[in-house]
């Protein structure tokens, strides 16, 4: 199964021409050269590749730096849509 | 008075991205215009237009991707890349700092904000492209020129309609004479071909209909049978340098920037007026401290609407007096279409041509003369071998805004 670091990286190797082996759970966007708006771009991406809505106001979360911190958002929304399901699931 | 000169040219257009031979099929009446159909996701719209067939590729800084700049930008990069090859201008750390950008467009980025509404209002609210306003923003073609060469003189944008790159050109050529600039690149842009922008042109029953016979023959300038005008997509920029900087260099010029004019027709939103349009003339040919008799070619706004055609050739006469049956006038939009706020830019790089070649490029389609137009509009074929040494380019808009400039051989 694929995991949702080698997904990011798969994304950010593509979109901005990298090697993949450049891209670690450390590597932080300034490293990679990428700025504000190259990381609103990439959440887009992952929007769409994890089928997730990343919410507009990040007030009180952590900022992102590295791009393990992009899988943790990624991680915590898929598990808070898993508990949702079972939550609906068990209701019904 | 520190003096403006032309040393550079540059076209994205529908006869092509190489000025010269957009002149030489301009001088065969070749047409750019051709059946073009437009998608929306409630329908098609089936129309005609001077389209561009493909963008040239153009190197951008490092970080930045063509993805996102809007057609317009793209247009506008690659013609400006072209001016600036063409003049041979090299940046150095020092002449970035006194070198700025001065860009007209009229409706900007029109089909990144029609992408943008069909994303938020068809499809999911929250899933607009992130960077849509960097893409929408309406100084986004002239900031992407000013990022690819590094310019930190001024960065300019006019929207003025159908004057928006003449006003750019004119104001342009002030920052260099007044002294906050020793060069500038200045021109228009535009590209109108999406869906939406296509309807609402067509809604104010302004565009021609469609030659049964041609398709590319149905813009008809100044022609009793004209039925209004086609849109065109493009854009075209010039190098403006100081002249005495120009010369150290030893530019090669091709001519000098000599007169701006522009004046407002304030009585309606659309209606021109002769008198306005013969103010912006009559201004330019003061700052160029001119006579009409001077102007061997002019470029006329000619969009081939009936109140256009008319006003135009009235607002010649005044201006011109005898001398306005004499000078050749035409009006190329029968060919390369209205690239509204691109159009002044594009019709300035062909009069300058027109100035390089010695040659006048036709009025195409003018077959059915109307007597309420009597002047010389070159009907057909393009004349070589004619004396042009100075030009007269105009540019008309909705909203009142009429510019128009002035150049002539250097001397």
């Amino acid at each position: 199964m694929t995991t949702t670091l080698e997904k990011v990286r798969e994304i950010l190797a593509r979109k901005y021409s990298l090697s993949i082996d450049s891209i670690t759970p450390e590597s932080t966007l300034e490293s990679l050269k990428l700025d504000s708006l190259d990381l609103i771009e990439t959440l887009f991406d992952v929007e769409d590749e994890f089928h997730i809505r990343i919410p507009q106001d990040r007030k009180g979360e952590v900022p992102i730096v590295t791009v393990k911190d992009i899988c943790d958002v990624i991680d915590k929304l898929i598990a808070q849509q898993g508990t949702a399901q079972l939550a609906g699931a068990q209701s019904q | 008075m520190r003096r403006v000169v032309v040393t550079g040219l540059g076209v994205v257009s529908s006869l092509g991205h190489d000025p010269d031979s957009l002149f030489s099929r301009l001088m065969q009446a070749e047409s750019g215009i051709r059946l073009v159909s437009a998608y929306g996701s409630v329908g098609s719209h089936t129309g005609i237009a001077g389209i561009v067939d493909f963008v040239p590729r153009v190197s951008l800084p490092a970080g930045q991707k063509t993805d996102n700049l809007d057609r317009i930008s793209q247009f506008a990069l690659a013609a400006a890349t072209s001016a600036v090859d063409d003049a041979a201008f090299e940046f150095t750390e020092e002449n970035t700092r006194r070198t700025g950008i001065s860009l007209g467009t009229g409706m900007g980025a029109t089909s990144s904000i029609e992408d943008a509404y069909v994303q938020v209002l068809l499809g999911d609210a929250n899933r607009v492209k992130p960077l849509t306003i960097l893409k929408v923003m309406g100084n986004a073609a002239a900031s992407h020129v000013a990022i690819r060469y590094g310019l930190s003189g001024p960065n300019l944008s006019y929207f003025c309609a159908c004057a928006s790159s003449t006003v750019a050109i004119g104001e342009a050529a002030r920052q260099i004479r007044h002294g906050y600039a020793d060069a500038m690149i200045a021109g228009g842009t535009e590209s109108i071909l999406s869906f939406g922008s296509f309807k609402t042109w067509a809604a104010m029953r302004v565009l021609a209909s469609i030659d049964p016979l041609d398709p590319a023959t149905s813009c008809k300038p100044f022609s009793k049978n004209r039925s209004g005008l086609v849109l065109g997509e493009g854009a075209a920029m010039v190098m403006l340098e100081e002249r005495e900087s120009a010369k150290r260099r030893g530019a090669r010029i091709y001519g000098e920037l000599v007169g701006y004019g522009s004046s407002n027709d304030f009585t309606h939103i659309t209606m021109p007026t002769v008198e306005g349009q013969a103010q912006a003339m009559t201004l330019a040919l003061a700052d160029a401290k001119m006579s009409g008799d001077d102007v061997d070619y002019i470029n006329a706004h000619g969009t081939a609407t009936a109140l256009n055609d008319v006003t135009e050739t009235r607002a010649i006469k005044q201006v011109f007096g005898a001398h306005a049956y004499r000078v050749p006038v035409s009006s190329t939009k029968s060919m390369h279409g209205h690239l509204l706020g691109g159009a002044g830019a594009m019709e300035f790089v062909i009069a300058m041509l027109a100035m390089k070649h010695q040659a006048i490029p036709p009025t195409a389609h003018l077959d059915t003369p109307d007597p309420e137009c009597d002047l010389d509009y070159v009907p057909g074929q393009g004349r070589d071998d004619q004396p042009v040494a100075c030009i007269m380019s105009n540019s008309f808009a909705f909203g009142g805004t009429n510019a128009v400039l002035i150049a002539r051989a250097d001397r």
